[in-house]
C-alpha cells in the first residue's frame, strides 16, 4: 500500500515535469499530474496481478485518455494538453534501451524480444488512445458546427 | 464586406494555423480552426488542406465574379512543443467565432500569443530532471540513482534545448542528446557501485521520447489526415533510432575501452 502511495507522488510529479517540458499551460498542470499519475497506478497494479505488460499498458492510457477527456470537457481546452504529459512515462523508453543494449551485445534473440515488447506497447497506448478519441469525435459529431 | 477585410480575414486565419501548427497541434484542429474563423465572416466557399509541413488555403467570395477567389500557401520549416499556445489560439478562435471582434484587434491578440515566452529553460530543465529522477524511482531506483538521474536529465535538456536553438536538424540533437545521457551516467555509475547505468539511462533518455508527436500520429490518422499521420508517425520513429543510436555509439565506444568485458 505504501509502494502504491509513493509511486502515485512520484508519478504524479514525473507527470508535471514532463508537462513543463510541452509547455503545458499552468491551469493544467495539476490536473495532466493527476491522470499520468492514476494512469501509472493502474499500470503498477495490474502489471504486478497479470504480469503482462501489454494489458497493463493498454488499460493505463485508456484511462489516461479517459481522465483527459472529461477535463478536456469541462475546462474547454484541447484534449492533447490533458492526455501528451500523461502518457510519456507508459512510452517504452525501457524497451528501446535494452533493444539497444541486446544490438550491442550481438543477442539478437533478446533484441527481437524487446523490440517486439516495445513494439507491442505502442501498439496498445495507440490502441487505447483510439478508442477514446473516437468516442470523443462522435460526441462532438452530435453538435451541428455553427456556421455563422 | 470590402475586399481588403476579406484578405485582412484570410492573412489573420493563416497566421492563427500558423501559430498551431508550429507548436505542435493536431491537422485537423488546424483545418477546423482555419474553416470557422473564415465561415464565421460570411465566406461561402472555404477549403483548407494542411499538412505536417504546409498550410493550403483557398476561399471564395460569393462564385460570381472570377477575380474574387483568394488562395494561400504558408510553408511551416520549423516546428517545437508549446501546447500552452496552441490551447490559447483554439480559445481564441472559439472567442473570435462566437462574437464580432474586429480584424485588427483579433490580430493583436493573435500577435500576444505568438510572443509568449515559454517556461524559462531553467524551469524546464529542473523539471525535467525532477521527472527522470521520479521516473527512475517508479522504476525502483535508489537515492543515488535518483540523484544521478536528476543530474543528467537537466544536463541532456539543458544541451537539447541549445542545440535546437542552434537550427541542428532533429537527428544531431537526439544523437547528442542520446550520448550525453550515456556519458554523464557512465560517468556518474563508475563514482560509487550502487548507481546502476540503465536506470540512470532510462530515466534519463524520457525526457526525450517522442510522446507528442506519437500521440499526434494517432490522432491525425483518425482524423483520416493520413499523410500528416504517417509523417508525424516516420517523427516519432526517427527520434527513437537516434535516441538509441547516440546511447548505444556511446556504450560501444566505453565497452571497447573497458576491453569487451560488460560489468554489469
Amino acid at each position: 500500500m505504501v509502494t502504491y502511495i509513493q509511486n502515485f507522488i512520484f508519478a504524479y510529479v514525473a507527470t508535471i515535469g514532463f508537462a513543463i517540458l510541452f509547455n503545458t499551460p499552468k491551469s493544467a498542470l495539476l490536473k495532466a499530474g493527476f491522470g499520468g499519475a492514476v494512469g501509472w497506478l493502474l499500470y503498477s497494479f495490474i502489471n504486478f496481478k497479470s504480469d503482462n505488460i501489454v494489458l497493463a499498458t493498454f488499460i493505463a492510457s485508456f484511462f489516461i485518455a479517459l481522465i483527459g477527456e472529461i477535463f478536456a470537457i469541462t475546462n474547454k481546452k484541447p484534449i492533447t494538453v490533458f492526455i501528451i504529459p500523461g502518457i510519456v512515462p507508459l512510452v517504452p523508453g525501457f524497451g528501446i534501451y535494452f533493444t539497444m543494449l541486446s544490438i550491442l551485445e550481438k543477442n539478437y534473440t533478446k533484441a527481437a524480444q524487446y523490440g517486439s515488447e516495445a513494439l507491442l506497447i505502442s501498439i496498445s497506448i495507440a490502441g487505447a488512445l483510439t478508442i477514446v478519441l473516437t468516442l470523443n469525435s462522435y460526441r462532438k459529431k452530435k453538435q451541428p458546427i455553427k456556421i455563422k | 464586406m470590402s475586399k481588403v477585410n476579406q484578405k485582412k480575414l484570410l492573412v489573420m486565419a493563416i497566421y492563427a494555423a500558423e501559430i498551431m501548427l508550429k507548436n505542435g497541434a493536431e491537422t485537423y484542429r488546424v483545418e477546423d480552426t482555419i474553416n470557422r474563423i473564415c465561415r464565421s465572416r460570411d465566406f461561402p466557399y472555404v477549403e483548407s488542406y494542411v499538412t505536417l509541413t504546409g498550410i493550403f488555403i483557398s476561399v471564395d467570395t460569393d462564385g460570381e465574379d472570377l477575380n474574387d477567389m483568394i488562395t494561400y500557401v504558408k510553408r511551416i520549416n520549423k516546428r517545437v512543443i508549446n501546447l500552452n499556445k496552441v490551447a490559447e489560439v483554439n480559445d481564441f478562435s472559439r472567442r473570435f467565432v462566437e462574437s464580432r471582434m474586429p480584424i485588427d484587434e483579433a490580430m493583436a491578440v493573435l500577435k500576444a500569443i505568438d510572443t509568449t515566452l515559454p517556461y524559462s529553460i531553467t524551469l524546464q530543465a529542473v523539471f525535467g530532471g525532477l521527472a527522470s529522477g521520479c521516473f527512475s524511482l517508479l522504476l525502483g531506483a535508489n537515492v543515488l540513482e535518483f540523484f544521478a538521474a536528476l543530474f543528467t536529465s537537466i544536463l541532456v535538456t539543458y544541451s537539447i534545448h541549445k542545440l535546437k536553438q542552434a537550427d541542428f536538424n532533429l537527428f544531431i540533437t537526439n544523437i547528442a542528446g542520446g550520448g550525453l545521457a550515456a556519458f554523464s551516467a557512465i560517468v556518474l555509475s563508475s563514482l560509487h557501485a550502487s548507481v546502476n547505468l540503465d536506470k540512470v539511462i532510462i530515466g534519463a533518455i524520457m525526457v526525450m521520447v517522442p510522446g507528442v508527436a506519437m500521440t499526434n500520429a494517432i490522432r491525425d490518422s483518425i482524423a483520416g489526415d493520413l499523410v500528416s499521420g504517417l509523417a508525424r508517425g516516420a517523427e516519432a520513429l526517427l527520434i527513437a533510432i537516434s535516441i538509441a543510436f547516440g546511447v548505444g555509439f556511446i556504450l560501444q565506444g566505453w565497452i571497447f575501452l573497458k576491453g569487451g568485458i560488460l560489468p554489469w
